[in-house]
């Protein structure tokens, strides 16, 4: 019984990082840029989820103005962050995104406060019992909108013609453009998506946990890293089987490894031992 | 040569201007005579919101202070610094306190790590520094000038094992502790206690400072059934940790410590708050005058609800004032030598120091009622109570 309840809080947890995780490899799938400052845009989702909550009573609206306000200056971040310096090498773009990211932590602290922010009266705090368990209504929600979510992205990649471009400028720009794909509106596309999944995973921690913070990202900002290249650098399915895999694990190890092992130090342990057995993470191709 | 009205006008301007000058300049030099208080604290990064109130509650102590005339005249000038809660910003401010503001007397407004690595610093210099509310039990071991104004984490233990097992009567205890010095000092300082209170642990668990999703942990505690835990952490893991706990169904009494004691927790854990039982330094209830004042001006200068750090703070520079003026000079030695004296009532009751500079003073037991800290109890027992003494 207890094994099953720490595999659904493992699934929890593994939901958020999912939705963060593939925010990331979608960019990195896209430009080759491991894009750190994709965590601030978590942050930041978190805040808006909480202030337009406490704003106008409404949790729905805040969840949709979080992803839509994120998503934008998700591409706004690739106009003036990125777009810029694409020509140069990897490493370039990568300490850009690292600077971005420090800035934009100190930015919320200097706007929203050092304390962090709290919902005031928090939406879906009821509790459910489900085959015994104690599960908040939240809980319930962050599952349910992440499969919503991500079922979504899986809808629009694989049945609309601007999925069918997007996925073929991931495979192959060049030719996608002589094609007529418009490289640069799938690039916005792309940052627009991923920043606004990002969002929604902000907005959910935020429910979870009732506090936003400046620092809410900088965990998260590493350990999206391991679970893309667990999942394999750019792959969204690997990223999301590795993401709940990942949450499962790092919750019996909370548990039976936790004196021995910070919770933060098994995404690397596990990384470190797939990448052993394969380098080219759980589900990339050789 | 011909006279000129003009050129006797910007003689007249520049002479004027040029005493101006020289009377701002004199006149700062004059001013410049001040008791000067050093202070690191953290304004940026993880640990700012602590600094932040740290940092008002030891202004306000200044503020009193200078109101009632300063120390023999003299005003007191508070040298703020922010060391991020990090060791390697603290030293070079310490350094810089010691030699180019020669600072007499220093305060810690900031976390372990930075305040032990200054701690070093100051007691090279010959300077005594405060730790308003550092735990880690090395600080005070750097040498006879550096002194401490808060529990170490053991001595809070103590007291929260006895709050469990006599106070409260629950014998079942799972610990969850935060791994860092205070937690596992706290945690040290429980068990040591536990078995004279008759207080058994069934469990413990240990998180991380950045972790605030702790349902594995919460979905543990409900199988292990105890009958009161005892958790440490700070407000902002505290609050997360709390609603979770509540929220699985879990209906015994927590136990926190200081690091809880913010209103912040209240609004964090919102009503699952409601009866969390700290060991801290604050008494809200308090009748004594110089808690009530304290209270009521720094909720007025800082615009929100009083809390342990920002008590610490206040205590922490109020100490030195008290000396400075008990010394009656500005020699160091003679300033270290009145802090070991001292015996002074403070917005944190009633404190002395012990030989190592360990403070001696009660732990006040809050409990959350109706969304607000209240008084739940007071121990008092010097014995159990005890700072170490080497």
């Amino acid at each position: 019984m207890l094994a099953f309840e720490l595999i659904v809080q493992g699934l929890i947890q593994g939901s958020i990082y999912a939705l963060i995780a593939v925010g990331l490899t979608l960019v990195y799938g896209l430009l080759r840029i491991l894009h750190i400052a994709h965590a601030a845009l978590f942050t930041l989702g978190g805040y808006f989820g909480v202030l337009v909550t406490n704003a106008t009573g409404s949790f729905g609206l805040a969840i949709v103005v979080a992803m839509v306000a994120v998503g934008g200056l998700g591409m706004l971040v690739y106009r003036f962050c990125y777009e810029p310096i694409l020509a140069r090498p990897p490493h370039v773009a990568l300490i850009a995104s690292i600077g971005l990211f420090i800035a934009l932590e100190e930015v919320f602290r200097l706007v929203f406060g050092p304390y962090g922010i709290s919902y005031t009266a928090p939406p879906l705090t009821a509790t459910v019992v489900v085959a015994s368990m104690n599960l908040k209504q939240a809980e319930i929600m962050v599952m349910a909108g992440v499969i919503v979510l991500i079922g979504g992205l899986a809808v629009l990649t694989r049945r609309t013609r601007v999925g069918i471009a997007w996925r073929a400028t991931v495979t192959d720009p060049a030719m996608a453009q002589s094609f007529g794909v418009d490289v640069i509106k799938v690039r916005y596309l792309n940052f627009f998506i991923g920043s606004a999944l990002a969002a929604a995973a902000g907005v959910m921690v935020a429910l979870l946990n009732n506090l936003v913070e400046p620092t809410m990202g900088s965990v998260p900002s590493y350990k999206a890293l391991a679970i893309i290249v667990l999942g394999g650098l750019g792959d969204v399915r690997g990223t999301l089987i590795a993401a709940l895999a990942l949450g499962v694990v790092e919750s019996f190890g909370t548990i039976y490894l936790g004196t021995i092992l910070d919770r933060d130090a098994i995404a690397f342990v596990f990384l470190i031992v797939v990448l052993m057995i394969r380098p080219q993470g759980l589900f990339g191709k050789t | 040569m011909k006279f000129s009205w003009s050129k006797l006008a910007v003689l007249a301007v520049t002479g004027a201007l040029t005493g101006a000058l020289t009377g701002a300049l004199w006149g700062g030099a004059a001013q410049a005579d001040t008791v000067k208080i050093g202070f690191n604290v953290p304004l940026t990064g993880f640990a700012a919101a602590d600094g932040k109130s740290a940092l008002t509650g030891a202004e306000l102590a200044v503020e009193q202070a200078n109101a009632e005339g300063g120390i023999d005249g003299k005003m007191i000038e508070l040298l703020v610094y922010d060391d991020q809660a990090s060791p390697k910003e603290s030293v070079p401010i310490a350094t810089k306190l010691a030699t180019q503001d020669k600072v007499n007397i220093a305060i810690s407004g900031s976390y372990s790590g930075a305040t032990r690595a200054a701690a070093g610093v100051f007691q090279a210099n010959g300077i005594p520094y405060i730790a308003a509310y550092a735990v880690h039990p090395g600080i005070t071991r750097s040498g006879d000038f550096v002194f401490r104004t808060s529990f170490v984490g053991e001595v809070q233990g103590r007291a929260g094992a006895k709050l469990a097992g006599d106070i409260l009567g629950k014998k079942r205890a799972v610990l969850i502790t935060l791994k860092n010095d205070f937690g596992k000092s706290l945690a040290a300082g429980f068990k040591e206690a536990a078995g004279k209170f008759g207080v058994t642990i069934v469990a413990e668990y240990e998180y991380s400072i950045k972790d605030r999703q702790f349902g594995p942990i919460v979905s543990k505690v409900k199988a292990d059934n105890p009958e009161v835990i005892y958790a440490s952490g700070y407000f902002f893991t505290a609050g997360p940790l709390v609603s979770q706990l509540r929220a699985a169904g879990i209906e015994v009494p927590i136990i926190g410590q200081e690091g809880y004691d913010s209103q912040k927790f209240i609004e964090i854990a919102g009503a699952a708050a409601e009866g969390t039982i700290i060991t801290t330094s604050l008494d809200r209830d308090s009748d004594q005058a110089e808690t009530k004042a304290f209270i009521a001006a720094f909720e007025k200068k800082a615009g929100y609800k009083v809390d342990m750090v920002a008590a610490s703070g206040h205590t922490a520079v109020m100490v030195a004032i008290a000396a400075m003026r008990q010394a009656g000079t500005t020699d160091r030695k003679a300033i270290r030598d009145a802090i070991a004296g001292l015996t002074l009532q403070a917005s944190t009751g009633k404190i002395s120091f012990n030989k190592l500079g360990e403070v001696r003073k009660n732990v006040q037991v809050q409990v959350v009622r109706d969304g607000n800290w209240r008084r739940h109890s007071v121990i008092d027992d010097p014995e159990l109570l005890a700072p170490p003494t080497e």
